[in-house]
C-alpha cells in the first residue's frame, strides 16, 4: 500500500466522483445514452493535450471541452434531429485525432486510465467540492429531467422545459467526467457512470429505490477499486470498472421482472 | 347539459367568453400542411368531439393547442384556462422503473422537496377517477390499458385544471373499459363543471357526450352540434366507404 496520506485523498476524491458520477449515470441509462456517455467522455483527450501544451492543470481542459461538447450535442440535437450518439460519434473521431496528436505518450495513457497518483491536495479539494455541487444541481434537476425522459409532452404540457433540463443535464454530466480524468481516466469514466446504474437497474423497483441503489454502487465500486488499485499498484480506472462488473454479475442473481 | 352550462354561465364572470377560440389554424411539418386553416370555439363546461379519419391532424391539433408545436393563426385560451392534457399513450420505456405514486409527484411545482398538498390530492383525485389507493405501489409499466389510461386523466386533473384535452387511444382498451372512461369524464365534467376536448374514434360516444363536435380531415370539415354537424353526408365525407362500419357498432 501508498502512504496513508496519499491513500485518503484518493479515495475521498474518487468517492465523490462516484457520487456525482453514478447518480447522473442513472439518467444517462434511463435516457438510452449509455454509449453516449462513453464517447462524450473521450471528447476530454483534446483538452488535456491542450491543457498540457500551455502548461495549465489537464482537468481545466479537459471540463472546457466537455462542457462546449455537451452544448454541442445538445445544440445540433435540437436543429436537425440527428441522434445523440451519431452527433456525438462525428465529435468523437475528430478529437480523439486531436487528442493523439496533442497528448504526450505517458499522459495520453494516463489521461486514458487514470493514475493513483495524479491526485495532490488541491485537486481533492477541488473534486470533492464539484462533486457536491453537481450532485445537488442533479437532485434538483431530478423530477424535470424524470418526467421529461418519461413524457416529454406531459412535461412541456405542465409548463416545463424539457430541453433546458436535458442541457443542465448534459453539462453536469461534462463537469462529472472532466472531474474522474485524473482518478479514472477519460476511457474507464463513461463506465463509470453506467455500470452503477446498470447494476442498480437490476435490483431496483421504484425511482426512489433505482437512484439510490445506483449512488451505492457506484460508491462501492470506486472505493473497493481504488483500495485494490493500490494494493496492487494496478492503475485505478481498470480496477475499479472490473469491481463494477463484479457488482453487475452480482445484480443478475437479484433482477426483478 | 345545456342546463349545467347556464348555471356555468352565471356563475362565471367570463360566462360568455369562449374559454378557447381558434381562428384560421395551420400546421405544416416540412412544408408539409397537417392542419389547414381550422376555426372553432369552445364555451365553458362543454364537451367538445373532434372526430376524423386515422392522420386527420386530431392529435396534431391537440398538441398545437397546448403549444408543442409552432403554429400559424390564432389560438385563445380564456386567461383562467388551466390545461390538463391526457395523451394517447404514455411511454415504452420500461428501463425508467416509476411508480405510479412517482409518476404522480412529477407533476409537483416544488423540484426537491416533499409535496404534502399533492400527495394529499393524489388520493382526493385517485377516488374521483375510481381507483384504489393501492395502485400507486404498482410499476407504471405494469398496469393494464384501462389503468394506465385512468392513471392518466388522473394525472391530468392533479392541481384542478378547468380543461381537459382527452386523446381516446384507438385501440386496446375493452368495451367496459371504455363505457365506464367516459362515464368518468361525464362526471367530471357534471360535478367540475370541467371543459373537456375529446378525441374520439367511436362515433356513438359523440351521439351520446358532446355538445360539439368538430369534424378534422386535415382541413375542417364540419363544426356545431353533433345531431345537425354530422349528417350521414358528412360522415361519408369524412370517412368515405369505412363510415358505416363507424356508424353502426
Amino acid at each position: 500500500m501508498y502512504f496513508d496520506n496519499q491513500l485518503i485523498l484518493i479515495l475521498t476524491s474518487g468517492l465523490f466522483t462516484a457520487l456525482a458520477a453514478s447518480f447522473l449515470g442513472a439518467f444517462i441509462v434511463v435516457k438510452r445514452m449509455a454509449l453516449v456517455g462513453d464517447v462524450l467522455s473521450h471528447v476530454a483527450l483534446p483538452g488535456i493535450g491542450l491543457a498540457l501544451l500551455i502548461n495549465i492543470d489537464p482537468i481545466y481542459g479537459a471540463a472546457a471541452f466537455l462542457l462546449v461538447a455537451a452544448f454541442g450535442t445538445w445544440f445540433i440535437e435540437k436543429k436537425t434531429a440527428l441522434p445523440p450518439d451519431a452527433i456525438i460519434g462525428t465529435f468523437f473521431t475528430a478529437t480523439l485525432a486531436l487528442g493523439v496528436l496533442l497528448v504526450p505518450n505517458q499522459e495520453l495513457f494516463e489521461s486514458m486510465f487514470g493514475n493513483l497518483f495524479a491526485i495532490g491536495f488541491y485537486d481533492a479539494v477541488v473534486i470533492v467540492i464539484t462533486s457536491i455541487i453537481i450532485f445537488v444541481l442533479t437532485l434538483i434537476l431530478s423530477r424535470r429531467l424524470t418526467l421529461s425522459i418519461a413524457a416529454p409532452d406531459l412535461a412541456k404540457s405542465i409548463g416545463a422545459k424539457p430541453d433546458n433540463s436535458y442541457l443542465g443535464f448534459l453539462l453536469l454530466f461534462a463537469l462529472s467526467v472532466a472531474l474522474g480524468i485524473k482518478l479514472i481516466g477519460s476511457i474507464l469514466m463513461g463506465a463509470l457512470t453506467i455500470l452503477p446504474a446498470v447494476s442498480a437497474r437490476n435490483l431496483s423497483w421504484s425511482l426512489k429505490s433505482f437512484l439510490s441503489f445506483s449512488v451505492i454502487l457506484g460508491v462501492l465500486m470506486t472505493g473497493l477499486g481504488i483500495i485494490i488499485a493500490s494494493a496492487f499498484n494496478f492503475p485505478p480506472g481498470p480496477s475499479v470498472i472490473l469491481s463494477g462488473i463484479l457488482f453487475f454479475i452480482i445484480s443478475l442473481f437479484f433482477k426483478k421482472s | 347539459m345545456s342546463h349545467l352550462n347556464q348555471k356555468h354561465h352565471e356563475d362565471h364572470e367570463h360566462g360568455t367568453v369562449p374559454i378557447l377560440n381558434v381562428r384560421d389554424l395551420s400546421v405544416s411539418f416540412d412544408k408539409q400542411e397537417v392542419l389547414k386553416d381550422i376555426s372553432f370555439s369552445v364555451n365553458e363546461g362543454d364537451v367538445l368531439a373532434i372526430i376524423g379519419p386515422n392522420g386527420a391532424g386530431k392529435t396534431v391539433l391537440f398538441r398545437v393547442l397546448i403549444g408543442l408545436i409552432p403554429f400559424d393563426g390564432e389560438i385563445k385560451w380564456r386567461e383562467d384556462a388551466r390545461i390538463g392534457y391526457v395523451p394517447q399513450k404514455l411511454f415504452e420505456k420500461a428501463e425508467l422503473p416509476l411508480t405510479v405514486k412517482e409518476f404522480f409527484i412529477l407533476k409537483s411545482k416544488n423540484l426537491f422537496f416533499k409535496d404534502k398538498q399533492l400527495v394529499e390530492s393524489i388520493f382526493h383525485e385517485l377516488e374521483s377517477i375510481d381507483l384504489k389507493p393501492e395502485i400507486l405501489n404498482q410499476r407504471l409499466i405494469n398496469l393494464s390499458r384501462g389503468q394506465l389510461q385512468r392513471v392518466l386523466v388522473a394525472w391530468a386533473i392533479l392541481g384542478h385544471p378547468n380543461v381537459l384535452l382527452f386523446d381516446e387511444p384507438t385501440a386496446g382498451i375493452d368495451i367496459i373499459g371504455e363505457g365506464s372512461i367516459y362515464n368518468l369524464l361525464h362526471k367530471l365534467q357534471d360535478e367540475r363543471g370541467m371543459t373537456v376536448l375529446i378525441i374520439s374514434h367511436d362515433l356513438n360516444i359523440v351521439y351520446r357526450y358532446a355538445d360539439k363536435v368538430l369534424c378534422l380531415n386535415k382541413e375542417g370539415l364540419c363544426f356545431g352540434e353533433p345531431k345537425k354537424a354530422l349528417t350521414s353526408e358528412q360522415i361519408e365525407r369524412l370517412y368515405g366507404e369505412s363510415a358505416f362500419y363507424h356508424h353502426q357498432h
